[in-house]
């Protein structure tokens, strides 16, 4: 069976009622997707399937034949990075991170969808209802997904150098004539 | 350099938003097999036949876990601290709770191992279950373990904390408000899944990834079961993906790294949400009973308490947890009476554990929820009660630890802030300073200076 | 038709409404899959191992028509579709189940077909729905009534389409567990439709029901109250996870009530 996954086509040989997750997952070796519950309830497995945010776990592989799946191997890498991941960088959105693929595809899905164009607090709430996070108690996430739809940018060099600070890096932080 | 409150990138969080991170689930390893398990489906009951042959001959399993292969089967997680070891890995002759873990396979992929599991034969004697920590001391209830349905702290059947006369607070008292609390169990259910890949290397050593949130000592824990000694076993931790407390339990590693060693190939055990749930250890169940004597004008001069902690089949870190729960149990208050006790009792429930604050959260409820019911019955402001009563520098905690720097006060102040309320100024201006004035009424007096003079006693 | 098979399980993913129903046959040891969402998880656990399994996300049976003041909404329609698309009470209830991925996964044929206690059953009763199925002796008719009493039973059928008439007026309100994904312990469904107003309830007995006590008094003329006094006529509440009978027993009447209110 083929799939376009982030771009690239791929041949599986999975069963056609295997889940898209166990494929990506075991079979393709694209780990963001994560195994939280197997039963559509906390959206850690979340992939985009010609765009539209689904759960792959609930997916049958043969129904997904000829799609273009992306997960967030493609939306970018640590140097260039999209809107949202930057925002969920920059805005702590992530905590632990097990939960993070699949916000961030259902909010990419959103912000592409309107451009991010007068995105309110009430609709990430509801496009991102089906996501559990147990670390950050949502504000945060939200928070990325506002920063994300209104098109802000982070200087992530700044970030890095500050992330790795302490040794003869210049701070950009105030230090209080202390150093 | 200034570090504390400044806002710093997470060090993982590049690796996070571009998919990146590695959790243990994501390692994988040439040859590696799947593990699924048999838990008890019944909540309490002796195992009259376990059969695993009929698994052990399926194709494609490589090695089926019962109670015979743990060097050791019972290890306590405490017992290094003297908490007596009770809880079978695999169990033997019976099961004391539901989810009870009896055998365990390890099989080409999960779907074979789950067949497998589905081939083994057990069968049960069902007991009658105990349930409810309230009737722990009614007779005639059904016995958990050989020894009772109460942990024994040596020389008592409870912990303790005494300090002041508390029958003298309670004839001096013009109310006694009593309350009892019943915060429930909850399940910790991180995103991430409790899972291990145990490796066998060329040298007989073994290599576990690990979820757990303590290394060394779930390193220490598995060393036991496999009877090697430490430099045996290397242990890889890193990013875990939620843990709440409920990863310090070591359930999964044991397990993966026994069937590695019996199939000589390396084995992943992911738990199933199903057993996050339903198997693996919750925070505790709580009976709280409060009686606090309690004078008209709003002062507490002395607690009792009894509190029952649900330990569910096995003591686990019961014994530690039940002890700083009591610690707390006069929240973020001067009391300068007490008598508190509490009790581990065992259930057939499955096993407690540590959740965000063991212990105490479930006691901060219940004081904070008894706070409003004292104002309540008092007709006073229950912002008032809890800054008149709350901790200040110089004032002893139950256990006679003189406080230096207590942040009660700033923190109910900040809270009335943030809702909203406006209190009286003397209130509002209210400092964490040492008692003086109205604030050191008589019955206060007596306790600055205790801790000095107990230590050097 | 494409036909795959594993070494567990036939696959068949027809290309058609036709070719679905072909291959349905007598329905006789086949597994039907909808949008998956509720057998999956029963597939990956392994809970389930069908030997033969019919895949239906590209048969279509997902048109939703409305014309000359009758409604027809294929099987295989998303709830995503329904809550865009169907007339109310209908379009609510979908949208405020479970969450918007499942919703655009998960079908109406599904929520009727798979489940004892499908958020959308005492909806289509309310609605006085029908059901076009088929199975072995060909396609029929009936009442979705009468087909959700069979749940368990051995005669396998088939879901193809729904259809009703478009109702004057409809509400719809309901209890959930706060939840990412709001599980329902009990909903009312109200509708008008001529002269006659019907009202079901999904919680108010295990499973779904009419309420006809409380249709009776309204058609007796009395008010929305006082009718909705009478839902207990008609329920046997229940305990389980979400709800104890107790509290079912004292939330149904209020439940009705804001029902009418709403109409």
């Amino acid at each position: 069976m083929r799939l376009m996954v982030n771009g690239a086509e791929q041949e599986v040989d999975s069963g056609p009622l295997a889940s898209l997750l166990h494929v990506l997952r075991e079979e393709l070796d694209i780990t963001s997707p994560k195994a939280g519950c197997q039963q559509g309830g906390c959206g850690a497995c979340t992939v985009l399937v010609d765009g539209k945010p689904q759960r792959s776990c609930l997916t049958p592989l043969a129904s997904v034949e000829g799609a273009m799946i992306t997960t967030v191997e493609g939306l970018g890498d640590a140097g260039e990075l999209t809107a949202v991941q930057q925002a969920f960088y920059a805005k702590y959105g992530a905590q632990c991170g097990y939960c993070t693929s699949g916000m961030m595809l259902a909010a990419t899905a959103l912000i592409d969808a309107t451009n991010g164009d007068g995105v309110t607090r009430q609709e990430i709430e509801e496009v991102m209802g089906g996501h559990l996070c147990r670390c950050t108690g949502y504000v945060k996430i939200i928070e990325a997904v506002e920063a994300a739809s209104r098109g802000e940018t982070f200087d992530l060099e700044e970030l890095r150098r500050a992330g790795t600070a302490g040794g003869e890096e210049t701070m950009i932080l105030d230090t209080g004539g202390q150093s | 350099m200034k570090a504390v409150g400044a806002r710093f990138p997470r060090y993982d969080g590049l690796l996070h938003v571009t998919g990146r991170t590695r959790y243990v689930d994501d390692f994988k390893v040439p040859g590696m097999l799947w593990c699924r398990t048999l838990r008890s489906s019944i909540d309490s009951g002796r195992i009259t036949r376990l059969d695993t042959s009929r698994a052990e001959a399926l194709d494609g399993v490589y090695a089926v876990l019962t109670h015979e292969d743990p060097d050791r089967n019972v290890v306590g997680h405490l017992e290094d601290l003297g908490v007596p070891p009770d809880m079978p890995l695999l169990a033997e002759d019976e099961v004391r709770h539901k989810g009870q873990l009896i055998a365990a396979v390890a099989a080409e992929s999960e779907e074979r191992a789950q067949q497998a599991v589905d081939m083994i034969e057990v069968d049960y004697e069902e007991r009658q279950p105990f349930l409810d920590i309230r009737k722990a001391f009614d007779p005639d209830q059904p016995q958990v373990t050989p020894d009772g349905n109460v942990y024994f702290y040596d020389p008592y059947d409870h912990c303790r904390v005494r300090k002041g006369d508390v029958d003298w607070a309670f004839e001096q008292a013009d109310v006694i408000v009593k309350g009892c609390y019943r915060p429930q169990a909850i399940e910790q259910a991180p995103i991430e899944t409790q899972a291990a890949l145990a490796i066998p290397e060329a040298d007989g050593k073994m290599t576990v990834h690990s979820t757990t949130q303590a290394m060394y000592f779930s390193m220490g824990i598995v060393a036991k079961f496999l009877g090697v000694s430490l430099n045996q076993i290397k242990f890889v931790g890193g990013t875990v993906g939620g843990g709440f407390g409920g990863k310090v339990d070591t359930a999964v590693e044991p397990i993966a790294a026994l069937l590695a060693r019996k199939a000589r190939r390396p084995v992943k055990y992911r738990s199933t949400r199903e057993e996050e749930f339903l198997a693996l250890w919750t925070r505790a169940p709580w009976h709280i009973e409060i009686a606090d004597a309690v004078s008209r004008d709003g002062w507490i001069l002395g607690r009792r308490t009894l509190t029952l902690h649900d330990a569910g089949a096995y003591t686990g870190f019961s014994a530690y947890g039940a002890m700083k729960h009591l610690h707390h149990s006069a929240g973020a208050y001067t009391i300068p009476n007490v008598f508190m006790n509490s009790y581990v009792v065992y259930t057939n429930h499955v096993p407690t554990s540590a959740m965000r604050g063991f212990g105490v959260t479930s006691v901060s409820f219940a004081v904070e929820t008894h706070m409003n019911r004292i104002a309540g019955e008092l007709g006073i402001s229950p912002w008032e009660l809890r800054l008149k009563n709350g901790n200040r520098i110089g004032d002893l905690t139950p256990t006679r630890v003189k406080l230096e720097d207590p942040s009660t006060v700033p923190t109910i102040l900040a809270c009335a802030d943030a809702a909203g309320v406006e209190l009286p100024s003397e209130y509002a201006q209210m400092t964490p300073g040492e008692r003086s004035g109205e604030l050191l009424p008589e019955h206060l007096e007596d306790q600055l200076g205790k801790a000095d003079a107990w230590r050097n006693r | 038709m494409t036909a795959a098979s594993t070494a567990s399980a036939e696959v068949l993913i027809p290309s058609s409404p036709s070719e679905a129903i072909e291959a349905f046959g007598d329905g006789d040891g086949i597994v039907v899959i909808g949008g998956g969402t509720i057998l999956m998880p029963e597939i990956v656990a392994g809970r389930l191992v069908p030997e033969r399994a019919l895949l239906l996300s590209r048969a279509g049976l997902d048109a939703i028509i409305r014309e000359g003041g009758t409604v027809r909404i294929g099987a295989g329609t998303t709830l995503e579709a329904v809550a865009a698309e169907a007339p109310e009470p209908l379009a609510t209830a979908a949208r405020q189940l479970a969450d918007p991925e499942v919703r655009r996964q998960a079908t109406l044929g599904g929520n009727i077909s798979t489940i004892s206690d499908g958020d959308l059953q005492a909806v289509l009763l309310a609605l006085d729905a029908t059901v076009r199925h088929t199975g072995s002796g060909g396609e029929r008719t009936e009442p979705v009534a009468s087909y959700l009493r069979r749940f368990g039973g051995d005669d396998e059928r088939l879901a193809l389409e729904f259809g009703f008439d478009e109702p004057e007026a409809g509400s719809y309100t309901r209890l959930d567990r706060p939840h990412a994904h709001p599980y329902t312990y009990m909903a009312v469904t109200a509708v008008r439709a001529g002269s006659a107003t019907k009202v079901a309830a999904k919680g108010a007995s295990p499973g779904c029901s009419r309420l006809p006590a409380v249709e009776q008094a309204l058609a007796d003329g009395a008010s929305p109250e006082d009718a909705a006094a009478r839902a207990l006529d008609d329920a046997e509440p229940f305990d389980d996870a979400l709800a104890s009978a107790w509290y079912r027993s004292r939330v149904l009447p209020t439940l009705v009530a804001r029902a009418l209110a709403d109409l």
